[in-house]
Formats: C-alpha cells, structure tokens, sequence
C-alpha cells in the first residue's frame, strides 16, 4: 500500500511515517499543496492523508484538485479543525474520512485498513474475528471453517460491526449503511437481522447496548 | 444624579422661582409705596374740591351731609366750629391745626386714619379729609396681588413647557442610549445617527472607533484560538506518535507509561481549555438549529464506548424522541460528551450509568446516573467553577482531569436557556445529573 501523506509539520510527518512503515506501508511525504498535486500527476498513490493547513495553498483546494484527478483514490483527512462545519466541507469536498489532531496512531491505522480492504478487490480480503470469518469479496461467511448462509443485509450488518470492532455502532449509523435515502425502514428492522445472526454465530459474539447500538469486541 | 432632564427641571424651577420672588418683593414694596402717593393724592385732591365747591361759612342745622365714600370730609370755621361734615365723619377735629397742608395719621374710633388738612384762606375756614388706613391698605394690597398672581401662576406652566424642552433636546442622547442598549451581545456595528448635535458628535465617534476596535480584536482572537488550537493539537499528535513508536520497540518497558499519562493529560488539558473558550457565552455564536439530543446521546456513548467498557461499567439509555430547537449540535455534543465521561470517571469499575430522555412537567429533560460516590452538598455550588475539583489536590489522582468540564457544560447549558440540577440518584445511589430544556416554541 503506497501512502501520499501531505503535512507541514516535519516532526509529525516522520513519527507518523516511522508508525505506518512498522505497519509496511510505503509513505511518500510532502509538506507542500503543490508537491501533492505534482506527486499525484506522476504516480498516483493507493491512499492520499491530508493536512487541511498547508502553508502555500488551503487544504481543501488540493482535495479538490485531488478529485478532480481522480474520483476514486481514498481520502483521509488529517487536521487540527474539528469544528462540524469543517468536517462537512470536507466530506462534501469528497474526502472518505476525518480524523482530527491529536489522535491515537491506532485509530489512523483503523480507518487505513477500512481503506486497504476496500481497495483490494483483487486480492484476498478477509476479515477475521475469533472463529469468525468473512470475506468482503465474494459475501462468504465460515464458523471454523464451516460456512453458514446469510441474507445479503444480514451480511452487510455483519461486516460493519467486525469491521469496526471495538466500536459501537448505532441504529441509525446501520440504518444508514443499509438502507438508501427514502427506502422505507420498519423501526425494528435491525433488530430483527441482529436476532437472525445471533442464531447463526457463536454466543455473544455480537453485544447489545440498550438504547444505544451494537458492537463486536475487538480480538 | 439620576437624570440629566429632572436635575435641569429641578435647577431651572429654582433659579426662576428665586429670581421672580426677589422681583415681585421689590415689586410689592415698589407698587404699595406708589399706591399710597395716589391715595394721598386723592385725599389732597378731594380737600380741594370741597374747598372750592361748598361755600358755607356758618354752620347749618343739619351738619351731616349722607355721603356714602369710603372717606370722609369735615368742614371747620377758624375758630373750629364744625360747619359741615359727612355723615360718616366725626364730630371732633381730626387735624392739627398748627400745620395746614398736611398729612395725619390719627387714631378715631378704634381705627387708624389718614387724613389731610388745607386751610381755605378765601374763606378762612378748614378743610378736613380722611380715610382709614386698613381700607386703603387693603385696596392696595388687591391691586398688588392681582397683578402678581398670574406670575405665581405661570410656574407650574413654566415648569410643563421645559420638561418638554428639555426632553426635545436630550432627544438625541435618548436615541444614541437607545441604539446601545438594543445591540445584540455580537453586534459590533457602528451606530448611525441623524442629526448629530455638536455635543454628541464627540461620543458617537468615540464609541465607534470603541466598537470598531472591539471588533477587531474580536477577529483576532477567534484566529487567536484557531491558530492556538492547530499550535497545540499538532505537537501533541507528534508526542503521542512518537510514544506509539517507542512502545513498538519492546527495548522500553514500564517507564513509558508515566510519560503516556502525561501526554494524554496534556491532550486532554488542552482541548478542555479550547472547548471552555469555544463555548464561553461571549465567544459562541448560537446556531438556530433543530438537533436530534437522543442522536447525539447514542452517537457520544458510541464514540466513548471503548473507555466506558474499559471499566466494565453497564451503560443504558432509555429514549423518547428528543428535539432540541434553536441549538448547536457541536455545543450539545460537548456537553453531553463531558457529562457522560464525568459519570464513567468517577464510577468505579463494574459500576452502572443510566442515561434518560424523557418529558418532565412538559419540559424536555436529559438525566444522567450513576452508582459512583456522588457529591456532597456542601461541594455542589462550587463544581461549576473553572479548574475546581473536589478535595483540591487530595483529588484521586488515578482519574484524568482539570476540573473544566463541569464549566463547559454550564456554559453550554446557559447557551441554550437551560438549567442544570445535581441530585442524588434514588435508584444508583450516585450522582444524578439533570439538564432541563425550555419548552418547544417558547410558550
């Protein structure tokens, strides 16, 4: 995985480098807006993280031109903004994700992973979980080893709790996730999916918060 | 001095009344002095009259003449044999005869009388006349006070027409008052008025360049907290990254843990003091959203769930569909998140958190309880103040915090005309947190 990493701030842009090395991913960084832009033209990266405060041009302006280069390179944007109107700039401006300063090198390394699985469509795409199994690419499920049958949302539910375990996730963020705009949703829709999978997957696996969401424990 | 118009219309009033006092007083005694020469004059006229129109020169039987005037004549032959007299005159002399042509002041019949003297040389005989003192003075007085009273009078007028005077001239000053006291907490516009007079002109540009320069500085420090918040947010991510490196490398051991809890505490130090500053009534500008509060309250225990199970802490929330109007999703954020970290920090492992939206007495209400120790009494006015906590520094050090958090959220609740109560939570034991929204379209 080749990583374009554009930050300003020379002493973060290496501890950030020699974490994501460890990781064996191959970073290339700029401090500059321009050099990003320049470095995209030439050889386009598999991921691009962006600091919004560059010193020669605003952040926002070399997402744009990122897009307009290409619509399908993954986004991260990296800033010390936290503001919500920030945030929405830039997903409206096309970024994937948001991750604002100061973070957790392992929640970077999340969010570069949902990425990376996204990405490989070529290649193997598991996801495993205890003795859970998914793979992204062709909907399979194993229970060591056995495969089990899930409906296609029974799956998709599946795959966005194990892919971001250790993180709750709300009814509505899996409404979302399934259901576009204006399909009509039941109010107990993913209840009812949640009850199907706990019968088909080991004991406690997926956990309730009453009130609150669903969540899979990270290994 | 309490207003500018009463202390003028008070001051004014007095210098009138006093000056009109000492006038009329001079006028009095000028106008009774003039009043008794006329008077005087009269009399001396009358003696006259009589002199020259009754020739009698030897008594007559009938010696009263009926005159019905207010003064009296007597007519005396030299050797003061009473010739003619009117019949509201005395029979006795009222003169002295040694003197003619003069003026008396005599006292006949329990009253005071002025009378005049003239000695008739064509018939040798004399002319009395007279009249009593009182009357005249009384007449006197009549005609003083007649021409005074209208002066009297016209003060309470006087005192009308220049309370509107000067509230036409102050008129100007009200409005520039006016103009202030409307201005909404973030306008910092200039104020416009028509018509400056020339002794507020000197105000309205001072207050101007005040307000420009207030602005101004306004502008600068928003980018103040901007620039601090990215000075600060983006040497912090380096610490921590380069502390994620060093536990990589298993060469160190316990030593770095000390030096992770510092920096996290240092993380966390710094974005409270922004978030305090951010939130302060002064610095936020309110916006006039509709925001889903039981959203935000899933999506805050969602985001924070990691720490919370890190406790083994019970975490539940019980619902209504739950709107806040007129609302900033950031500000609520905030608050919420603050208030549900408290709970987890200061309950102890395996303890519980019951989180609660529900309508109480028509009021939107967000209830936060938990099963830790809770707060005395005596504490709970004061940890709302910035950087206290509970005990000071015998404050168990083993719980992350700088005692802002309870300040952002009263600020955040007073940004949205809230009110916050600390009670004891019946059904856990520990604290109970409730913050109470006011009701929907503001009835």
């Amino acid at each position: 995985m080749q990583i374009l990493f554009v930050e300003d701030d020379i002493a973060l842009a290496e501890a950030v480098t020699e974490s994501l090395q460890n990781k064996d991913f191959v970073v290339n960084h700029v401090a500059k807006g321009s050099l990003a832009i320049s470095s995209i033209k030439v050889d386009l990266p598999d991921i691009v993280i962006l600091d919004l405060g560059l010193p020669d041009m605003d952040g926002t302006e070399v997402l744009k031109i990122i897009r307009k280069h290409s619509a399908e390179i993954p986004i991260l944007i990296l800033t010390a903004r936290t503001s919500i109107e920030d945030k929405v700039l830039g997903l409206d401006l096309g970024a994937d994700d948001y991750l604002a300063k100061p973070f957790e090198v392992d929640e970077l390394l999340a969010r570069l992973r949902v990425f990376e699985r996204r990405a490989s469509t070529s290649k193997h795409a598991d996801l495993t979980i205890d003795n859970v199994t998914i793979d992204v690419v062709s909907h399979q499920v194993t229970i060591d080893d056995a495969e089990i049958d899930l409906s296609r949302r029974e799956f998709m539910v599946l795959k966005a709790l194990m892919e971001n375990a250790g993180r709750v996730q709300t009814r509505d963020k899996l409404e979302s996730k399934l259901y576009s705009w204006g399909e009509e949703v039941a109010s107990n829709t993913i209840e009812v999916h949640i009850h199907h999978l706990r019968k088909k997957l080991p004991q406690n696996f997926i956990q309730t918060l009453r009130g609150i969401g669903y969540i899979i424990k990270s290994p | 001095m309490k207003s500018i118009r009463t202390y003028l219309l008070f001051a004014l009033l007095a210098i009138i009344t006093v000056v009109t006092f000492f006038s009329l007083l001079h006028g009095y005694q000028a106008s009774i002095t003039k009043a008794e020469q006329l008077f005087d004059q009269r009399l001396k006229d009358l003696a006259e009259i009589i002199a020259t129109s009754n020739q009698d020169i030897i008594s007559r039987k009938q010696s009263s003449a009926h005159y019905s005037s207010k003064s009296f004549f007597q007519i005396w032959s030299k050797e003061l044999l009473l010739l003619l007299r009117s019949d509201n005159a005395p029979s006795q002399f009222l003169s002295n005869t040694k003197n003619a042509a003069q003026f008396n002041d005599v006292n006949y019949k329990g009253y005071r009388w002025r009378t005049y003297t003239l000695y008739d040389q064509r018939l040798n005989r004399w002319v009395v006349t007279g009249e009593r003192t009182d009357l005249r003075q009384n007449i006197a007085e009549n005609i003083v006070t007649a021409s005074i009273i209208p002066i009297v009078l016209a003060i309470p007028l006087a005192a009308i027409v220049i309370w509107w005077a000067i509230g036409l001239g102050l008129k100007p000053l009200k409005i520039f008052a006016l103009q202030l006291s409307n201005k909404q907490v973030d306008d910092l516009s200039p104020i416009i008025l028509q018509n400056t007079p020339e002794e507020l002109t000197q105000l309205v540009t001072t207050t101007n360049a005040l307000l420009a320069r207030l602005n101004a500085a306004f502008l600068r420090e928003q980018h103040f907290s901007a620039d601090a918040a990215h000075e600060l947010r983006t040497p912090i991510s380096t610490l921590k990254v380069l502390l994620h490196n060093l536990q990589q490398n298993h060469k160190y051991g316990g030593e770095l843990i000390p030096l992770v809890a510092a920096v996290e505490r240092m993380a966390y130090v710094t974005e409270q003091i922004l978030s305090l500053y951010h939130h302060s009534p002064e610095q936020a500008m309110l916006k006039h959203d509709t925001v889903d509060l039981t959203g935000i309250v899933q999506k805050v225990i969602a985001d924070n769930y990691e720490f919370i199970s890190s406790k083994g802490q019970q975490v539940s929330l019980t619902a209504e569909a739950f709107t806040v109007s007129n609302a900033s999703a950031f500000a609520l954020e905030t608050m919420v998140q603050n208030l549900i970290l408290n709970a987890s920090k200061y309950t102890p492992d395996e303890g519980e958190i019951r989180i609660t939206l529900s309508e109480i007495s028509l009021n939107n209400c967000l209830i936060i309880e938990d099963s830790g120790p809770g707060i005395v009494d005596s504490e709970l006015k004061r940890v709302f103040e910035r950087f206290y906590r509970i005990n000071g520094d015998q404050h168990d050090s083993g719980i992350m915090g700088c005692g802002l958090g309870l300040a952002i959220v009263k600020h955040i609740v007073e940004l949205h005309h809230a009110q916050i109560k600390l009670e004891k939570s019946e059904f856990l034991g520990g604290l109970k947190v409730l913050v109470i929204f006011p009701k929907q379209g503001g009835e």
